[in-house]
């Protein structure tokens, strides 16, 4: 590999192993979460839309 | 190596390469919806569509985590070498799972949307403005986008019109895709808190990912920055000893701020190249000398030793540089001849063949 693809291989996955976990993190984070004091039996199972089934 | 335009050329390495990965494969999709909804009854629960979709889904993250990880394992430990060889079937092989995902999903969820399937796709969801429930459909049509580019490059048709410079810079891009698959599968398959398995593997998958690239970058970093000692104010540089270059190997060396150098020995004489293959700028010098000829580790592209030129009808070609020995060491002008220079491989005296091992210095 030429060592101008080796610097560039390095750069991304550098910035790949801070952006990544922090954008996980993020996502996480965002996720919706039930009171504590929630009926335990509920019709809008949460996620369970269109974009938890894919 | 081709000097003309065919599909595939298939040996039987590739067949063999080839027929692991699909067995491996269907043994994966057919697990997954036989085996999958006796052990969970959370999936016995799903759709059968659904469950498609999540296989082949699941499918082309794994995939695409192993093709992501071949390059790094074979550059720490050349046991994993024989994966590279047939790298871009695999490549094809992610784009075409991850295609299958999504026509799956269109075919699911939009089959009976009243504007076009894609138009659908794209308008459904336009919760641009937060980040749970963010449209996370476009970071996989981004990630598909890619690997099908591309699946459609891989072809050394493509190598050779693009040259290797700008088809690997886009080549690259796979990393991108890999990106957006991640924020695709954490936005989307993730969301609802129910898949611990999938939740689990992609943290593995992008832990493995980044400690393997930036272990492997740092090893290659710190050989570049080591480079090989100039051995006086001629800029001739200092390889190492004729003795550490086994029969028909060669050892590497690397001139400062410059592209490193494998001096081959075979048949008692010595002969320096460029270290990077012309077709995929694979490593030259990890490879060895077949019938005469050097031969790259990476897809076997091969090289004649007094000229650096592929034998005819191919007509690759790599620098050659200058040898010379000093008592048993190695040097090599770190200035490239021009291509296709011929030049005689430098004869080793049988005194210097016959003298005790020096220290490594190169």
């Amino acid at each position: 590999m030429q060592r101008r693809h080796r610097r560039a291989h390095a750069a991304i996955w550098t910035l790949l192993a801070i952006v990544l976990p922090v954008a996980l993190a993020v996502i996480f984070l965002s996720y919706p979460r039930l009171s504590r004091d929630a009926p335990a039996i509920r019709l809008d199972e949460p996620g369970k839309t269109a974009a938890g089934q894919s | 190596m081709s000097v003309s335009y065919q599909p595939v050329i298939w040996n039987r390495t590739k067949i063999i390469y080839d027929a692991v990965l699909i067995v491996a494969i269907v043994a994966y999709v057919l697990i997954f919806l036989k085996l999958g909804p006796m052990l969970s009854p959370a999936m016995a629960e799903t759709n059968p569509p659904i469950l498609r979709m999540r296989a082949f889904g699941s499918l082309a993250l794994i995939l695409l985590t192993v093709v992501l990880a071949i390059g790094p394992l074979a550059r720490l430990d050349v046991r994993f070498m024989p994966l590279l060889y047939n790298r871009r079937h695999f490549g094809v092989m992610t784009a075409i799972v991850a295609a299958t995902h999504a026509w799956y999903v269109l075919a699911w969820y939009f089959a009976f949307s009243p504007t076009p399937q894609l138009l659908a796709l794209f308008t459904s969801n336009t919760s641009f403005a937060q980040v749970s429930g963010f449209p996370f459909e476009l970071f996989g049509v981004f990630a598909l986008t890619i690997l099908a580019v591309l699946a459609a490059t891989s072809h050394d048709f493509w190598l050779s019109f693009l040259s290797p410079a700008i088809w690997k810079a886009i080549h690259m891009s796979v990393y991108a895709a890999y990106a957006a698959v991640v924020l695709h599968v954490a936005l989307g398959a993730l969301a609802d808190g129910r898949n611990a398995a999938l939740g689990v593997f992609l943290f593995a998958s992008l832990g493995t990912l980044c400690a393997l690239h930036l272990i492997a970058g740092r090893r290659e970093r710190a050989a570049d920055k080591a480079g090989s000692p100039e051995v006086d104010r001629t800029g001739w540089i200092d390889i190492g000893d004729v003795s550490e270059i086994a029969e028909n190997r060669a050892i590497i060396g690397a001139a400062p701020g410059g592209e490193r150098i494998a001096v081959f020995r075979s048949k008692g004489k010595l002969s320096a190249i460029s270290n990077v293959c012309s077709h995929q700028n694979g490593p030259v010098g990890e490879g060895k000398v077949v019938l005469g000829l050097v031969t790259c580790p990476w897809h076997g592209y091969q090289y004649r030793l007094e000229d650096g030129c592929s034998p005819p009808p191919f007509k690759e070609r790599i620098r050659k540089y200058r040898v010379a020995l000093s008592g048993t060491r190695v040097l090599v002008d770190p200035e490239p001849l021009p291509l296709g220079t011929r030049l005689e491989p430098l004869a080793i005296p049988e005194d210097t063949l016959a003298a005790p091992a020096a220290p490594s210095g190169g």
